[in-house]
């Protein structure tokens, strides 16, 4: 039963057509990835889904709830890290996560959040104190704030070293573990076959192939493709990872 | 899992109090800013404060006696012991450039036939004392005038031995003897206000939009204009500290002389804070980053700083100038708080003033809202 159904779904800046009906479905509790080149239309898509912006044509239902008639009861809904968005930074990382529960009438415990995170040593912290993967897991936190039952991430692991994307993909791992649907979207195409259960690739505004990782892969053997020079048994990222280790260095 | 119920109005406060709350914390927290909303009036009011002091604790007059008379030379003695007046007897041109310049603020000419008997044997002639006054700087002179105006009556009681029937108690005159930081004081006051309302918002507000702050808080149930009305009451409340905190320095340090009521004082400044907070939010919202914002709050700003009369009286401006300048915001809130801090008046007595503040407030409210971009 798909949790998320997105049908003919358009978006157009004036004369610039930037999604032109696309239709997917998201099943409750995987991780779906959207892929795509630079100004494929992936952020504008997740922002309609997310309420933050009109939706030109076509509909998009969530759990039963049309996000163009109800966005308030869509944002009461979700989880959203943006892809630009900052934090105060005159707050620490405790008073604006109690700020943001605030925000959903709700009464999350901060700490608990901070725990989940791995971020308890930092709730004393401003934001601009972080490193740029203590950022993004913050901004998850933030997001988790109301216990939604969708998350949506936009490029959580953009401009990260391999120690703290590796970190992230734990944490993505435990929200979809814990009953969570998620739908991210990624440039790096190892994250989205190690976290995505279906992936959608955009471009030009359309979606050009939808399927899981593996089927991808070997639709294109099928269709006859060979790859440029023989694949390594192992990828410079694994070297790098086996010479600087996995823990975390921020 | 459904929320368990909670009242709209509940959801509502809670929310407009969460921001609040974290508004005035940030405010407060950006020490840098503060510094330089505080720094400015309050180096103002002690400078001029200790200038003020200093120089004009006496009145300056210079006095042309044209008679011989006994008569005169008592007259002339006893303004001397005014221990308010400083007296300085020189010619008439020379007393009139003076006074043309500013370097003084009462002109005297005793003339010639005061104090002479009248040719009928009876009594004295009628020898009308002349005085004048700067326009620009007319209290001043006024005040002096009016004690001038007491000696001369004295002398005309004492000479032709009438009754007094009317006389003024010399205590009303000194009460109402003011300086002129009790002027400017209330000036400084307002431009004070209208910078919280003007450049804090120019300036702070456009960083939660360009950064992405803003859109951060679209992504929550909550709407943002929670979040614009939680940094407004902020800086009403800042306004209303900072003002009590300028009176007091004032009052305090300087001797400020505060006619009317400081409840009073303070529901108008309220007024005033929250009719530039509107222009500042009709900045801010129509801004899209600060290229925009700085320029345009200036250019809103300066005008007012020097043509509302803040620093020095507006007499001195152009009659169409005056003319256009009497509808200025700051214009209003310089005289409403001025008349109440000076003459005592009531908020009924400048009703005019706080009626441009509503229209003010009311116009700039409704083009905020028509022309406030959320990105």
């Amino acid at each position: 039963m798909a949790l998320i159904t997105v049908k003919k779904l358009e978006k157009k800046y004036g004369k610039f057509h930037a999604v032109k009906g696309i239709s997917f479905n998201v099943k409750e509790g995987e991780v779906f990835g959207i892929l795509g080149p630079n100004g494929a239309g992936k952020t504008t898509t997740l922002e309609m889904m997310e309420g933050l912006r009109p939706i030109s044509e076509g509909e998009i239902i969530i759990d039963g709830v049309n996000v163009a008639d109800e966005p308030y009861r869509i944002k009461e809904m979700i989880g959203v890290q943006l892809q630009s968005s900052a934090f105060f930074d005159k707050l620490s990382l405790v008073e604006i996560l109690h700020l943001f529960s605030n925000l959903y009438a709700q009464n999350k415990d901060p700490k608990a959040l901070l725990e989940e995170v791995d971020l308890t040593e930092k709730s004393k912290n401003r934001v601009k104190e972080l490193s740029g993967g203590q950022k993004q897991r913050f901004s998850i936190a933030a997001a988790l704030v109301n216990d939604p039952i969708v998350l949506f991430l936009d490029e959580p692991t953009t401009g990260l070293d391999p120690q703290a994307r590796r970190n992230l993909w734990g944490l993505v791992k435990q929200v979809q573990a814990s009953g969570k649907t998620v739908i991210m979207t990624t440039h790096y195409m190892d994250e989205a076959e190690e976290l995505c259960d279906r992936i959608a690739i955009m471009d030009e505004g359309k979606i050009v192939a939808l399927d899981t990782p593996a089927n991808l892969i070997s639709g294109l053997l099928k269709r006859g493709f060979k790859p440029r020079k023989q694949v390594a048994q192992a990828n410079l990222e694994d070297v790098f990872i086996d010479l600087t280790g996995k823990e975390l260095r921020d | 899992m459904q929320p368990p119920k909670i009242s709209r109005f509940k959801r509502m406060s809670t929310r407009l109090g969460a921001l609040t709350i974290a508004s005035l914390k940030m405010y407060l927290r950006n020490t840098t800013g503060l510094f330089f909303t505080m720094f400015i009036p309050v180096v103002l009011i002690v400078v001029f404060g200790f200038l003020f002091k200093s120089n004009n604790f006496k009145t300056d007059i210079s006095l042309t006696n044209y008679s011989q008379t006994e008569i005169s030379k008592q007259f002339v003695e006893s303004l001397k012991k005014v221990e308010a007046f400083k007296i300085d007897e020189t010619d008439e041109a020379t007393a009139a450039d003076k006074l043309g310049r500013g370097k003084i603020d009462l002109q005297i000419i005793v003339p010639a036939n005061f104090g002479k008997p009248a040719e009928s044997g009876k009594g004295l002639q009628p020898a009308p004392v002349q005085t004048y006054f700067n326009e620009s700087n007319p209290r001043n002179g006024q005040t002096t005038n009016l004690i001038v105006g007491q000696i001369v009556s004295g002398f005309n009681a004492g000479v032709t031995k009438s009754p007094q029937i009317f006389t003024v108690e010399p205590r009303g005159v000194r009460t109402n003897n003011l300086g002129q930081i009790d002027f400017f004081l209330p000036g400084v006051i307002a431009m004070s206000i209208m910078q919280i309302g003007i450049f804090s918002v120019a300036f702070v507000f456009i960083t939660y939009k360009t950064t992405g702050q803003l859109r951060r808080i679209q992504a929550t149930p909550t709407h943002p204009i929670y979040f614009v009305i939680s940094q407004a009451i902020t800086r009403e409340l800042v306004a209303i500290a900072q003002v009590g905190l300028l009176l007091g320095l004032g009052i305090w340090a300087f001797n400020v002389k505060m006619i009317g009521s400081i409840f009073e004082f303070m529901i108008l400044a309220a007024l005033g804070a929250a009719v530039f907070l509107a222009i500042g939010f009709a900045i801010a919202g129509w801004a899209k980053d600060e290229n925009q914002a700085i320029p345009v709050a200036q250019l809103v700003q300066f005008p007012m700083l020097f043509l509302s009369g803040v620093f020095f009286p507006r007499d001195g401006l152009p009659s169409w100038l005056l003319k256009v300048t009497d509808f200025l915001p700051l214009t209003f809130l310089v005289n409403g708080l001025r008349k109440i801090a000076t003459e005592g008046a009531h908020l009924w007595n400048v009703g005019g003033d706080v009626l441009g503040l509503l229209v003010w407030g009311a116009l700039m409210f409704a083009l905020s809202v028509l022309i406030f971009r959320w990105e």
